[in-house]
């Protein structure tokens, strides 16, 4: 009879960390996203955002639209959602978001996928275990126009902790 | 019956104006861990219970941006319900940690008024957003009105219609 050792299996490594940045190095995100209107009202309704061009498809028609706009606050959430394993799921906490544009609305059928540039690395002087990381990310839809940007900055796990 | 309702235009929001959103909501699995997955978030901070443990919070952090997206969710009635499109966002911070059971209440004001530069029905308005949460801190201490989120929002907003 074998025993069990989960120790015999080695990890699949997920994630970057402080070191693997550099200034201009871009990231292609992983897996792309299409919005379905079940993701759209789901999350517009789970988050109480009730301005009706989000659940409401005659009014958006009203104001020019093809139907109900997707919500840009699951825009954002799912791009950062993207960008995650390349950018911070190495560990360390999110500090903000500035600068962030929605120029081309977005809806359901629409297709999103991510690209991340590092604009910025540097130590934290009050955490010796994390650096502060900043990155650009922009979003397309699946025409390539432009439908979201912002910046990030988070604290960023550093692989080698510095001693003392 | 309109659908939407009257004091929502670019006329009501002049610069200073103060609002606390009455409603709060309250973060659980539902919101935090099923929104987290949608988005596809891979961090499993948020999502796995046993990762935890050991970490300097010992349980699930919820995802800054579900608590940016209750915050923001919490104003959209009394500031954008008349909204054509939200345009933007800026100096969103994540300001404390929020738990599974921890109450999001939300508060605003307006900062910035002007006429939108293509249209004549609308104006832009930029909002600043506050959220506070009631619940447990770090320690298991109970805390209330702590603020957990700060950000703006600039929208694109009707002006009162015509009659």
């Amino acid at each position: 009879m074998t025993t069990f050792d989960p120790a015999a299996f080695p990890p699949v490594p997920h994630g970057h960390q402080y070191e693997d940045f550099e200034i201009g190095q871009v990231f292609e995100h992983h897996w792309g996203r299409t919005f379905s209107e079940s993701d759209n009202s789901f999350f517009t309704t789970a988050t109480l955002a009730f301005n009706p061009r989000y659940t409401n498809a005659e009014l958006a028609r009203s104001e020019g639209h093809p139907r109900e706009l997707v919500n840009p606050m699951l825009l954002l959430c799912t791009v950062v959602g993207l960008s995650v394993e390349d950018l911070s799921e190495g560990g360390g906490p999110f500090l903000g978001v500035n600068e962030c544009a929605f120029p081309t609305p977005v809806y359901p059928g629409d297709t999103v996928t991510a690209r991340s540039t590092v604009l910025d690395k540097r130590e934290s002087s009050s955490r010796p275990r994390e650096g502060i990381v900043t990155w650009r990310t922009e979003a397309h839809n699946q025409r390539g126009e432009l439908v979201l940007s912002y910046t990030r900055t988070n604290l960023s796990a550093k692989r080698e902790v510095p001693p003392g | 019956m309109a659908l939407t309702g009257e004091g929502t235009w670019f006329e009501d929001y002049p610069v200073g104006r103060r609002m606390r959103h009455v409603r709060g909501a309250t973060v659980g699995e539902f919101e935090n861990q099923m929104l987290t997955k949608l988005v596809m978030n891979t961090a499993q901070s948020h999502w796995n219970e046993h990762s935890m443990e050991r970490s300097p919070w010992g349980k699930r952090l919820v995802f800054g941006l579900v608590t940016g997206s209750m915050v923001i969710g919490l104003t959209q009635q009394d500031c954008c319900e008349n909204a054509i499109r939200t345009l933007g966002l800026d100096k969103m911070r994540f300001t404390a940690p929020v738990f599974h059971g921890d109450t999001i209440y939300a508060f605003s004001e307006v900062v910035e008024s002007s006429p939108a530069p293509d249209r004549d029905d609308a104006g832009i308005v930029r909002f600043r957003h506050w959220g506070t949460k009631h619940g447990l801190d770090i320690k298991g201490h109970r805390v209330d009105g702590q603020v957990v989120f700060e950000g703006e929002q600039i929208a694109l907003i009707r002006r009162r219609p015509v009659s």
